[in-house]
């Protein structure tokens, strides 16, 4: 049995990590770098997922952040092959260079 | 809790928020990644100390190793155009602010609610996050999502194929 972590306490773990990824996807231009973003956020839903599965010891929430971590992976393949087809088109993999369907 | 293993869950849970920030912040991507192999690390530590081992080994392998691998496999094939001289953030970042900070306090409020709603479960003999509880539940509550999550996976495959393939003119 392992020690009994503060669930409030990851939960607000989760909260601040899951804000620091929503500000890099607002504030970052790099297109590589909004998707690091997202893992970060997916990572603080891990986080919370994990801490109410050791709450309520149930091992489900584990599972559910195994199908994460598997969304993760197909977010990472489709994201940088769009920004691979991207850098084909245009110089540079900026937000401000693809402009064409705003608005 | 003992007071070693509270002291290493602050630790932890400092050392992430700390990588996290600078993850986000750094002016090139490859400093940036590796923050983010720092931040995942850590996070591995902390589902440790939760006695999620299974999922702390998924994140180590996973995320740490393959995911974060591709990333900068990727970055450094690109070959992208110096981006020192621009600027890291967009004109609006100060919204980008406000919208984290209201997004964390707004969290930071609710996150005692669900510990005062639900009681902790007895911690009876009934271990959970060894492989044997996880496994069984993914194969046989979890049996449907975790076909279909086989599915997305073989889409994800496909579809990165699909928009990398170089267009041939016909």
């Amino acid at each position: 049995m392992g020690p009994m972590v503060p669930v409030g306490a990851c939960l607000g773990l989760s909260a601040v990590l899951f804000a620091i990824g929503l500000f890099g996807f607002l504030a970052r231009r790099n297109i590589i770098l909004m998707l690091v973003s997202v893992e970060i956020m997916l990572n603080s839903v891990n986080v919370s997922l994990a801490a109410f599965s050791h709450h309520l010891s149930d091992a489900r929430g584990q599972v559910m952040a195994l199908f994460v971590i598997a969304v993760a992976a197909s977010e990472a393949a489709i994201g940088l092959g769009l920004v691979l087809a991207l850098s084909r088109n245009k110089q540079g993999v900026n937000v401000e260079d693809v402009t064409q369907l705003r608005w | 809790m003992s007071t070693a293993g509270l002291v290493l869950f602050h630790y932890l849970a400092a050392a992430s928020i700390t990588s996290a920030i600078l993850a986000i912040t750094r002016h090139k991507p490859i400093h940036s990644l590796l923050w983010v192999l720092a931040l995942f690390l850590h996070v591995a530590g902390i589902f440790l100390l939760m006695g999620a081992e299974f999922l702390a080994a998924v994140q180590v392998i996973v995320y740490a190793g393959a995911i974060l691998v591709f990333y900068l496999f990727f970055l450094m094939l690109l070959d992208l155009p110096s981006e020192a001289a621009a600027p890291r953030f967009s004109a609006h970042w100060p919204l980008s602010v406000v919208a984290g900070g209201a997004f964390a306090t707004l969290i930071w409020y609710a996150r005692d609610i669900p510990a005062a709603l639900v009681p902790p479960a007895p911690r009876g003999a009934s271990s959970v996050g060894n492989l044997a509880t996880v496994g069984s539940a993914l194969f046989t509550e979890f049996a449907v999502p975790f076909e279909i999550v086989s599915l997305v996976l073989l889409a994800a495959i496909v579809g990165a194929v699909v928009m990398a393939k170089r267009k041939t003119q016909a």
